[in-house]
């Protein structure tokens, strides 16, 4: 266990100097677009349709990330516009306690379950 | 004519349950040995009638007899034959008819397969079937007959969707149902085998192969839809946590789940409860799916029937099922002797155990992301959508320790073990994370997260190819299923980190430059087919490395229903497939290209095929492993 431990510290270090390297903005962008529903297609995001309304958002996305905004702004100002329903990743609020917290609260529950269930003696 | 012999022929089929129910009863208590041979009969004649049924379902789509409703909305004259008689499925009320048909037949399989069993567990068991077919008859002539009649007679049809006229799609349907449906024997047999405290090691021995077949059509099911999603629907992905995929998903987790606990029960008594749980709501999670799909309540790419009628009849069906099947459970399973059922905590139970409580859990992030936007809507009238960043962020980290104890779990014996071999264990799961760390050094930003993602896989690769080629094959079903789920998941993970992806619009003649290569649009060719006009995009791609590939994606213009699809054209090596597919733009002289590079794509299928044939040599292996 200790030397996984010690491969974990070293790989923690190499990896801080590496990973600040700035993301791109495109990247940002393509991110950003695959994580919005193209509001009148049928369970297609943005980033992968075509449509019209999916070409205006590119667009009002690009705008934004040259405007400097950040990512979090970015969905606030489209949730505000056009409702939470745009959004494939629901940000934590009481609408959606239940949704992020009850599978991790059954995954909890389920170890207990299993560990009840065990014998666990020393010989 | 077609017509009237598939429906009378329905009609009879239910009047056939209902006989076959009344026979079988006087059967049960007859103190003969062996069943009746009448029920073996009648069984066969209820499955005769249904195939009549569907054949001539098939007839009239053949024929195209457009005075059938069902012909005339989903067909077209000039369709391709194989699309006509595919087209039969390609419905909602043609799909429930092969339903009822995998229905009919696997009991019928079922009774003349299960010699060997009690005859009351047997009985019992066709009895629950019969169950479940009357329900689906009703739910066929009431709200779904597809015979109906139409006056006067239409000319033509209207045709099949054409994203639905494919190869893949044609065949996966059948697949999927008989998956599906085979969940249906697991239920009833399961509810029979509590009711006659028949939940023991030769039951698992039995089931167990009931739960091999369906759970090889289901995973060669979901792999064809998946397929089909990647050239098909024009955007290069293969899994998009969509709610029809994830509703075949679901039935998939908890029948695996399933198939590793009657290992268990194979050896011992124990887990019964839990065995009857899982028998129970994989059946009922494969009825959800009928019902999401059907009902119109999910927004989705795939669904293609929206009535609320249906879905309220399958919804009470649905909940008839859960009181009965529950109430069965709770009258008649009797608990084992506590201190028998528990498990110490180095076996392989112990192991079997871990591998329940992830997929559970991997099982209750699926369940809750599709449903919970529902309920939330009719309960608050609140919109949202859960999509692929949901599942990952929930269900990746898990992967990792998932995957270890998937590594070592194999290793460990029945009963009770020793850590033996500790040396390997740990020398290979350092190799692990010193390949994943130098492999990914170069190729991606995020090293870190990647390296503790990948190491667990490699991890679990190189144990499993191990027992593959080094211990002589002892237990060579389950070294080939884990292997290929290991392959599996290290060909989604390099897919994912090192797939290139270019949009841009591009004119005819244009030329267009990245940084590993370059697209040139030569030309457009048109051309005529029977169902459909094409527009076709001559490219072609140059890499740095001098490598020169030819790419024709196509748009198509089907006529019935006017429709426009795009088709990628994609070159598969064993490498990488190349992916290009081009769409219109609306008034625009230029198309708007989506070019991809997508490493180890074919791996997905191939893992997926070998992870199957583990299965279908479970299936077939006569002796079990001691």
């Amino acid at each position: 266990m200790k030397i996984i431990k010690l491969f974990l510290i070293i790989f923690i270090l190499i990896n801080f100097s590496q990973s600040k390297s700035d993301v791109k903005s495109e990247e940002l962008k393509n991110k950003i677009l695959k994580n919005i529903r193209c509001l009148i297609c049928q369970g297609q995001s943005v980033y992968d349709s075509e449509s019209d309304f999916a070409l205006s958002i590119k667009l009002i996305v690009e705008k934004k990330i040259n405007d400097g905004l950040s990512e979090k702004q970015i969905y606030e100002f489209l949730r505000e516009k056009y409702g939470e329903w745009i959004l494939y990743d629901p940000e934590l609020s009481k609408n959606t306690y239940i949704l992020w917290l009850l599978p991790l609260l059954l995954f909890l529950f389920g170890g207990a379950i299993v560990y009840m269930n065990l014998i666990i003696k020393k010989k | 004519m077609a017509n009237q012999i598939g429906y009378y022929s329905l009609i009879l089929g239910l009047a056939l349950s209902f006989i076959l129910s009344a026979v079988s009863i006087k059967d049960f208590y007859n103190n003969n040995q062996g069943i009746n041979q009448k029920v073996l009969s009648l069984s066969f004649l209820q499955f005769f009638f249904v195939i009549i049924s569907f054949l001539s379902l098939i007839l009239s789509f053949v024929n195209s007899d457009f005075s059938n409703e069902t012909v005339f909305n989903n067909s077209h004259t000039t369709k391709p034959l194989f699309y006509k008689i595919s087209g039969t499925w390609g419905n909602h009320e043609g799909s429930l008819l092969l339903w009822l048909l995998v229905l009919t037949l696997f009991i019928f399989l079922f009774l003349i397969k299960s010699n060997e069993q009690p005859k009351k567990y047997r009985i019992l068991t066709l009895l629950f079937q019969q169950v479940i077919i009357i329900g689906f008859f009703l739910f066929l002539l009431k709200t779904s007959n597809p015979f109906n009649y139409l006056f006067p007679i239409p000319k033509e049809g209207l045709g099949l969707n054409p994203i639905l006229q494919d190869p893949a799609l044609a065949i996966h349907p059948p697949i999927l149902y008989l998956g599906y449906v085979g969940s249906s024997i697991i239920f009833s047999a399961s509810l029979s085998a509590v009711t006659q405290n028949y939940v023991s090691k030769e039951w698992a021995q039995h089931i167990k192969k009931w739960i091999l077949i369906s759970w090889i059509f289901l995973t060669l099911g979901i792999m064809l839809g998946s397929i089909w999603a990647y050239y098909e629907l024009g955007w290069g992905g293969f899994w998009f946590w969509d709610p029809v995929e994830n509703v075949s998903l679901m039935p998939w987790l908890t029948l695996t789940a399933l198939l590793h606990c009657v290992l268990v029960l194979e050896r011992r008594v124990a887990l019964t409860s839990w065995i009857i749980i899982l028998s129970i709501a994989t059946f009922i999670l494969s009825m959800c799916g009928t019902f999401l799909v059907r009902s119109g309540i999910l927004n989705s790419v795939h669904t293609f029937a929206n009535d609320p009628e249906r879905g309220i009849f399958i919804l009470i069906f649905l909940f008839v099922l859960i009181f009965l099947s529950l109430g069965i459970f709770f009258l008649f399973h009797k608990e084992n002797n506590k201190n028998l059922d528990k498990i110490f905590w180095l076996s392989k139970e112990a192991s079997i155990l871990i591998n329940n409580w992830f997929l559970m859990y991997f099982l209750s992030v699926v369940l809750i992301g599709t449903t919970y936007p529902i309920f939330l809507d009719v309960i608050s009238a609140q919109k949202i959508s859960v999509g692929p960043p949901f599942y990952h962020k929930l269900i990746v980290p898990f992967l990792i320790p998932f995957l270890v104890f998937m590594s070592l779990g194999p290793k460990l014996n029945w009963i009770k073990s020793k850590v033996e071999n500790k040396f390997s264990l740990i020398i290979f799961f350092i190799i692990s994370i010193f390949l994943s760390f130098f492999i990914l050094r170069k190729l991606t930003p995020g090293v870190l997260f990647n390296t503790v993602l990948i190491s667990p896989a490699f991890y679990l690769f190189f144990i499993t190819a191990k027992d593959l080629f080094i211990k002589k094959f002892k237990n060579l079903p389950q070294s080939i299923a884990h292997f290929s789920f290991s392959m599996l998941l290290l060909s989604i993970l390099f897919n994912s980190i090192l797939s290139l992806e270019i949009i841009t619009n591009i004119k005819v003649g244009e030329k267009y430059n990245f940084d590993k290569g370059q697209i040139f649009f030569q030309k457009l060719e048109k051309n005529k087919n029977s169902n459909y006009n094409s527009v076709i995009g001559h490219f072609k791609i140059n890499n740095n490395k001098g490598k020169i590939i030819y790419l024709k994606p196509e748009l198509r213009i089907y006529n019935q229903p006017v429709t426009i699809t795009s088709e990628a054209d994609i070159k598969t090596t064993l490498l990488a497939d190349t992916f290009l597919v081009m769409n219109l733009v609306k008034g625009k002289e230029y198309f708007n290209i989506r070019y991809q590079v997508k490493p180890f794509m074919i791996w997905i299928w191939i893992s997926v095929l070998l992870l199957s044939l583990g299965g279908l040599m479970s299936l077939l292996k006569k002796k079990y492993e001691k």
